[in-house]
């Protein structure tokens, strides 16, 4: 775990740094009468404090390195670099294409080349069915308002 | 008297037919979301809180607690057949249940649980009525001061209880307090960290950041371990106990019953530490306590009473108090601030359909989740057979179509997904998400408390320890940091190694 704390802790004590430098251009008011930076600030500083204590907890904890896993998936990392490259390209697509047709698309994606790929027919058959229902329950039951696209469905 | 007309107007709004229907609906989801491993109350109460807005605040309660006590009877199902927790209450029922289901009990382990749970929820329920409006009375008296002295102190509890360590947990509170900041200054109107973005300019939204903490990471989270889950091959038989196992576990199921209730009450508290707290006091008391682990039946009872009593209970600081207990009730408080309900001591007084309805309706969901649960028991274990595989893109496309539809805006689908890449690596690096979540939320509530009390006091902190009940709070908050820190106390259990 010790590599790990100093690693996630640098980044804490980055961001820690960004909020007090970034709160510190709003008005801190005074104490009397605090003003919009004042609680950033005092938390921007309470969390470069307790990272720079994690940071020494683990530098000066004199275990030996455990055996611990990667904090990256070993095996499966591609896997999850694709879902969520998916994702986002479905968060971009979505207004332009649609609510139809690019869910169909995206859980054919998942359905294939996810988990433990299925063949096509299941892929698309289930894609077809899960985004035709989602649609027809949300959009045509419920009313929620899903985004048309330029196919205007 | 009192008492009796509010019941009357408890079970006069619960036994509305939508408000039955919805109570209905919320208990199945709530079960079946238990069973499923991967999805828990939190992502589900979060994807199903946009389609609550077209009902009314009380339905839509009523159904969103439905889904979360359900989650406790279903949860309990995994742990026994499959050995794995459906949700995080449920860890400890796997020690204990597991065990029987392989000596051929898995009857009498889940028949106990839903009897113990019916009865945890149904004493628990009573114990609401009772308590929740005296203390909204005293809470009546609270300034801003005590106010932000609660909030402080409900933070620290549930820093206190984090499972890893303190230090981080507190990281994990400020982050989230900086992140409720970020938006348009309520007391000021100046825009802080917006860099221009609308989206931004309301603040990050609930939803997007729930939905991202605790659904997308959890998915990404199996899609990295993928873990193969074998359903123990028995055929459940007799679910009713025996009158040798209802002797053995009486007793249990009352002290989980009020260990559940106490636990759950306090801000920071929940089912989870209430399930752990309950067996390990089950293990003192007992008689034989080298049983445990190897399938005694009160390490079944006691847990699955105390969590479906703590959750229950932690509705009462949400609605006395307009405190949110933990991450679940977190939400609620944002799904009534979204109905335009103000939380707080005067919810029992200007919404009082909203209080005893929702008391009412966990009295019918227990009755409701005991049908569901014993006749029906076998479509439960069909339904954990569903390869996780199919249910995984089926999971994210319920997130992507929740988050969506809140604001029809889809930099919250670019949010959400942040905050699922940011709510992996958090369990990867052994964060917890639950401190920031529950400071996310009150980050608004504790801002201007703080501003109100510093600009009462003339800038001077003392305010929190002059006035008697801010002054308890507050010696309670520190006592509570302070102690970790003296050597040679630990910490209460909470992981399942430190019961075992």
């Amino acid at each position: 775990m010790k590599r790990h704390d100093q690693m996630s802790s640098l980044v804490w004590l980055a961001f820690a740094i960004y909020i007090c430098i970034a709160s510190s251009r709003l008005s801190f008011g005074s104490f009397h009468n605090p003003g919009p930076g004042f609680l950033p600030l005092l938390v921007g500083l309470l969390l470069g404090i307790f990272s720079i204590v994690v940071i020494l907890q683990a530098t000066l904890s004199g275990k030996p390195q455990e055996n611990i896993p990667p904090w990256y998936p070993r095996e499966r990392w591609k896997k999850l670099i694709w879902v969520l490259v998916a994702l986002f390209a479905y968060a971009i697509c979505l207004e332009t294409l649609g609510f139809l047709i690019s869910t169909f698309l995206l859980l054919v994606f998942l359905f294939h080349s996810g988990m433990e790929p299925k063949r096509w027919v299941v892929a698309i058959g289930g894609s077809a069915i899960a985004s035709f229902s989602s649609y027809a329950v949300f959009e045509l039951w419920l009313r929620t308002q899903l985004p048309k696209g330029i196919l205007g469905f | 008297m009192d008492l009796l007309s509010n019941l009357s107007l408890a079970f006069s709004v619960i036994f509305q037919p939508n408000n039955l229907l919805f109570c209905f609906i919320g208990c199945v989801i709530g079960t079946l979301i238990g069973v499923l491993p991967g999805i828990g109350p939190v992502a589900t109460i979060s994807l199903l809180l946009p389609s609550t807005f077209r009902m009314s605040p009380v339905s839509g309660i009523i159904m969103l607690a439905g889904i979360y006590y359900g989650a406790m009877y279903g949860g309990s199902i995994t742990s026994i057949l499959v050995n794995i927790p459906g949700e995080s209450a449920s860890v400890v029922t796997c020690l204990d249940g597991y065990q029987m289901a392989r000596q051929g009990r898995a009857g009498p382990a889940l028949g106990i649980s839903a009897f113990g749970s019916f009865i945890a929820g149904t004493v628990a329920t009573i114990l609401i009525m009772l308590v929740a409006p005296p203390l909204a009375m005293i809470a009546l008296k609270f300034g801003p001061p005590e106010y932000f002295s609660l909030m402080f102190l409900g933070l620290t509890l549930l820093i206190y209880l984090a499972s890893g360590s303190m230090m981080k947990a507190l990281m994990m509170a400020c982050v989230g307090i900086f992140l409720g900041t970020i938006g348009t200054d309520t007391i000021s109107g100046i825009e802080r960290f917006t860099y221009r973005s609308y989206t931004l300019m309301d603040g990050i939204g609930l939803i997007p950041v729930i939905m991202g903490l605790f659904g997308i990471s959890e998915v990404l989270l199996n899609i990295d371990e993928a873990s193969k889950q074998e359903i123990y091959k028995t055929r459940i038989s007799n679910l009713l106990p025996t009158l040798r196992d209802w002797k053995d576990s009486v007793l249990s199921i009352i002290r989980g019953t009020f260990i559940g209730f106490f636990l759950g009450i306090l801000p920071g508290g929940g089912a989870t530490i209430a399930s752990f707290g309950a067996y390990a006091v089950e293990k003192r008391v007992s008689k034989h306590p080298e049983k445990f682990g190897s399938g005694a039946i009160e390490g079944v009872a006691a847990p699955e009473s105390a969590n479906n009593a703590a959750s229950q209970a932690s509705f009462i600081p949400l609605l006395t108090l307009g405190i949110p207990a933990n991450v679940v009730m977190a939400i609620l408080l944002g799904a009534l601030m979204i109905y335009n309900i103000k939380p707080g001591p005067l919810l029992i007084k200007n919404h009082p359909d909203l209080f005893w309805g929702v008391v009412g309706s966990m009295y019918i969901g227990n009755v409701m989740l005991l049908i569901l649960n014993i006749p029906l028991i076998g479509i439960w274990v069909k339904i954990l057979k569903v390869p996780y595989p199919i249910l995984f893109p089926l999971i994210l496309l319920f997130c992507l179509i929740g988050v969506y539809s809140v604001n029809n805006n889809m930099v919250e689908i670019v949010i959400m997904l942040i905050f699922g890449i940011v709510g992996y690596l958090l369990k990867k690096f052994k964060y917890e998400a639950a401190p920031l979540i529950l400071a996310f939320v009150l980050s608004p509530l504790i801002e201007i408390a703080l501003r109100q009390s510093l600009l009462m006091s003339h800038g001077s902190f003392s305010i929190f320890f002059t006035r008697p009940i801010s002054l308890i709070l507050m010696a309670v908050a520190i006592l509570l940091l302070v102690l970790p820190l003296i050597p040679g106390l630990k910490r209460p259990p909470k992981t399942e190694e430190d019961i075992s």
